[in-house]
């Protein structure tokens, strides 16, 4: 019946909610406790659309600074991403499991399923939502910070809308294609091109109204924390998430159920037209299970294709013509920031073009797309083989347990590579196109940083994935891991108490020396690698004691 | 290559926790016979199979393959093995071929001669996506990797899974053909008439405790037949209960009905000393039921046994 499936997957997933949701709560009470000591007079002086470029509220005080970094951000990011995730599952998931036809053969529709996984969605959404809440209203009151003027309940209120805007976009895109990495793929795309766009369009004249056309407008362009629910753009997310959720229901009563999951990539496609048969049935076939390196980076392509078009022409080629573009005015008074400030945006300073890079693609979108990557690829070196029952079979040829670990780290080397390298090819070739003259071995060392900063967190997946064979909690204890490395890095260092600590942060290596300016920082280079290494060995070891999991 | 037995388990144990999936298995598969694995769902034999494979560990107890030990020593013996894991799950994007020609690049090349034959023999598509396919003709792929490289051994769970009668037969020649080659094959099976056609001996597990082993033939002498007697006249029920081997006689005028354990002559003096014999007719009682008439006071009753398996997952 529709509430046994609802209850089923709220069961499965509410910790998952709980743990993310309250995570971020965390970070908040961190991240306040950090604000706190900063002196928030330089807020005053700055243009308002300067403060809109990184993402401050006029007005701020240490609370919505950090409502605005933490929850305007991350908490929307991961409200979104437990929704996305479930409206993803929701019934290509169950295809793909091969579980559909089961829970189909009991006496329900497509769509009654579908409405009950909607209820879930929901319902788990509004869980994480009031998580959320309890934590916005909790930190604030433990550490004594004043909230007057804020309205917490009116920013939760958009982060749930936007979160469930996605979390059906996803449905609706599973319902159609029955795909789910499909459905996962394309909206966290939408989710990143429309964060992105909403920061940089405002910059310019003209183009500030076309901000209005992406999502992530919504979420935070009315300022609700300062300015109480904007009922108008709830109201529009919360439209979109309904008609999102109707075209799921009538497109999956449409298509063919798919069996267990075998979609096809790019590649086989190709291989099966008649006109590029010849040159990829050689590449689809032969070289593809050449070795198990070969056939783990194949898996990978669609992801790494599409985080490395990403990073190559969005956060590449078009951020340099961009900072041309921009009013030299309003990059000017970036020279005026305290210290404090630029760290936090990253360690950029915005008046030049290394600054703008670091800010726009090299602080947050380079890291995450890389990771993206090797956060996958780790998590789903092992304990995806294990779940999906093929494990046994490949260890039945005369290979050793940390053959297989190394050949699967290989591929994510390769496939971290290849985004880095995509990255340096697209900030250059910006550069050029714009006349920036960035220095070709100053951008080469970031994109090798990244890279490396990438491969120690999914290294972090794989020794997870080698230790418990499981997926879902490698990928969230990399996740996790990583968001935690990140706020370490970007709030420790307002503290003069806590400075130190955030030397331990990677992300701290990764650009802790602003190498977009001076250029490689071995040292850093080296920790990284040390990391990397360590946690790689560690996964041999782990892998190698453990009893194989059983489908 | 060697002198050791194929197979050799000493006091085999796996705990999960506090379920006993294998206790003090002591198993030996001798070089160049057919060997099988039986017992009902949830007996062990899989958690068996994989802790020889060094897929999982034993909690004590050790084992060994064709001499080597099966957990230090699970490289090599991997290169003198092909194995068949139950519930077979392959990458389903791959075609057929591809796994194939995957799993030969990991063994550093196959007789691909052999493979296209293997292949035929079993009616297998190749050139279709794994994912694509038929349980039974997912299976069919597995099969024919495990066979591929002539290994010395075979190990294979439930190997029959999914595959049509006519094929089940093809599969069993193929297991003979290794054995007569002087090869090695074990595999499981929760049913005994499948093994009877293959194995040459067999063992019988249930609650992860070994029961018996067996040669099949003794099984098939053990036999107890279904004998049905047309006499001369009306016989009497005393004749038949003083011969040694008869149990529950039934006639019926002229007619009798028993079932007898032993050797026919016997049977045939006792009664042609009181009767003429117009019509026998008798039926060989298949291993299941030697099975259930020799084994059942040895383990619980079947059905109740499966009641009180604590869990499924940790011992399938």
């Amino acid at each position: 019946m529709v509430g046994s499936i609802a209850l089923k997957t709220v069961g499965d997933r509410w910790r998952g909610t709980v743990i993310g949701a309250g995570t971020i709560g965390l970070f908040l009470l961190a991240g306040m406790a950090a604000y706190r000591e900063i002196d928030l007079e330089i807020y005053q002086q700055m243009p308002e659309v300067f403060l809109s470029l990184i993402g401050i509220p006029p007005d701020a005080d240490v609370a919505v600074l950090t409502y605005a970094a933490v929850y305007g951000f991350y908490g929307a990011l991961v409200l979104s991403s437990i929704a996305l995730s479930m409206g993803s599952a929701s019934m290509a998931g169950e295809e793909r499991d091969g579980t559909a036809g089961l829970l189909l053969g009991n006496p329900r529709s497509r769509r009654q399923v579908l409405a009950s996984k909607s209820v879930a969605i929901v319902a788990l959404t509004s869980l994480g939502a009031f998580v959320l809440w309890l934590a916005g209203l909790g930190a604030p009151a433990l550490l004594d910070v004043s909230t007057t003027g804020m309205h917490v309940g009116a920013l939760i209120a958009h982060l749930l809308a936007i979160a469930l805007f996605h979390g059906f976009l996803a449905m609706a895109i599973g319902a159609w294609t029955g795909r789910r990495s499909l459905a996962s793929g394309i909206t966290a795309g939408v989710m990143a091109v429309s964060f992105v766009a909403v920061g940089v369009l405002p910059l310019f004249e003209g183009l500030e109204e076309l901000a209005k056309l992406f999502p992530w407008y919504y979420l935070d362009g009315g300022q609700p924390a300062t300015n109480g629910v904007q009922w108008g753009h709830v109201a529009l997310l919360l439209g979109g998430a309904v008609a999102l959720g109707i075209a799921a229901l009538v497109g999956v009563e449409r298509r063919d159920l798919r069996g267990r999951e075998s979609g096809t990539t790019m590649i086989d496609r190709l291989r099966a037209h008649p006109m590029t048969d010849q040159w990829f049935e050689r590449l689809a076939g032969s070289t593809r299970v050449s070795a198990i390196w070969v056939k783990t980076t194949s898996e990978h392509q669609g992801l790494a294709l599409v985080s490395g078009m990403l990073m190559f022409w969005m956060m590449g080629v078009l951020m340099g013509p961009m900072y041309a573009a921009i009013d030299p005015s309003v990059l000017a008074f970036a020279n005026e920031l305290p210290e404090v400030l630029v760290a936090m945006i990253g360690g950029a300073d915005m008046s030049t073009p290394e600054g703008w890079y670091v800010a726009e693609t090299f602080s947050l979108m380079a890291p995450m797309a890389v990771m993206a990557v090797t956060v996958t690829v780790g998590a789903r070196a092992l304990g995806g083989e294990e779940a999906n029952g093929t494990m046994s079979l490949l260890l039945t040829n005369p290979i050793r347990r940390s053959r297989v670990v190394l050949e699967k780290t290989a591929a994510m080397v390769v496939l971290a590579t290849g985004l880095g390298t995509a990255t340096f090819g697209g900030v250059m070739s910006g550069s050029l196109l714009a006349g920036l003259g960035l220095d070709v071995g100053n951008v080469a060392a970031t994109s090798t940083l990244v890279t490396l900063l990438g491969l120690v967190f999914g290294a972090l997946a794989l020794a997870i994935s080698a230790a418990v064979g499981r997926v879902r909690t490698a990928v969230y204890g990399a996740v996790g891991a990583a968001l935690a490395a990140y706020l370490l890095d970007s709030f420790l260092p307002f503290s003069d108490r806590l400075a130190s600590l955030a030397r331990l942060s990677p992300f701290g290596w990764y650009l802790g020396s602003d190498p977009m300016t001076n250029g490689m920082d071995w040292g850093h280079a080296g920790l990284l690698s040390a990391a990397f290494l360590v946690l790689v060995a560690a996964s041999v070891v782990l892998f190698q004691r453990r009893d194989l999991r059983q489908g | 290559m060697t002198t050791e037995p194929a197979i050799r388990t000493l006091g085999l144990t796996k705990h999960y926790g506090d379920v006993e999936a294998l206790v003090d298995l002591d198993l030996e598969v001798r070089l160049g016979e057919a060997f099988g694995f039986l017992g009902p769902n949830g007996s062990g034999k899989t958690t068996m199979i994989r802790t020889i494979m060094d897929e999982i560990r034993p909690t004590s107890g050790t084992a060994s393959i064709l001499g080597f030990d099966c957990h230090r020593d699970a490289v090599e013996i991997r290169r003198h093995i092909g194995y068949l894991p139950g519930d077979l799950e392959m990458y389903p994007r791959l075609t057929g071929r591809d796994t194939l020609r995957f799993f030969a690049n990991l063994r550093g090349g196959v007789d691909w001669s052999y493979v296209d034959e293997l292949a035929e023999r079993l009616d297998a598509d190749l050139a279709k996506r794994v994912g694509d396919l038929s349980t039974g003709n997912r299976q069919k792929v597995g099969l024919i990797q495990a066979f591929m490289n002539r290994p010395a051994l075979l190990v294979m769970d439930e190997p029959s899974t999914g595959l049509d009668p006519l094929v089940q037969r093809e599969f069993q020649e193929m297991v003979r053909e290794v054995v007569t080659e002087g090869r090695s094959v074990f595999l499981s099976s929760h049913t005994l008439s499948e093994v009877q056609r293959v194995a040459d001996r067999v063992a019988i597990i249930r609650e992860g405790r070994l029961v018996a082993v067996e040669d099949v033939r003794d099984l098939r002498t053990k036999a107890i037949r279904r004998v049905e007697f047309l006499l001369d006249s009306a016989a009497n029920a005393d004749v038949f209960a003083g011969v040694p081997g008869v149990r529950e006689v039934t006639t019926d005028g002229a007619r009798v009905l028993l079932s007898y354990e032993g050797r026919m002559d016997a049977l045939l003096r006792a009664i042609g000393d009181r009767h003429e014999i117009l019509d026998i007719t008798t039926h060989e009682a298949d291993l299941e039921e030697v099975f259930l008439t020799f084994y059942r006071d040895e383990a619980t009753d079947p059905l109740a046994a499966r009641g009180t398996q604590p869990s499924a997952q940790a011992v399938g």
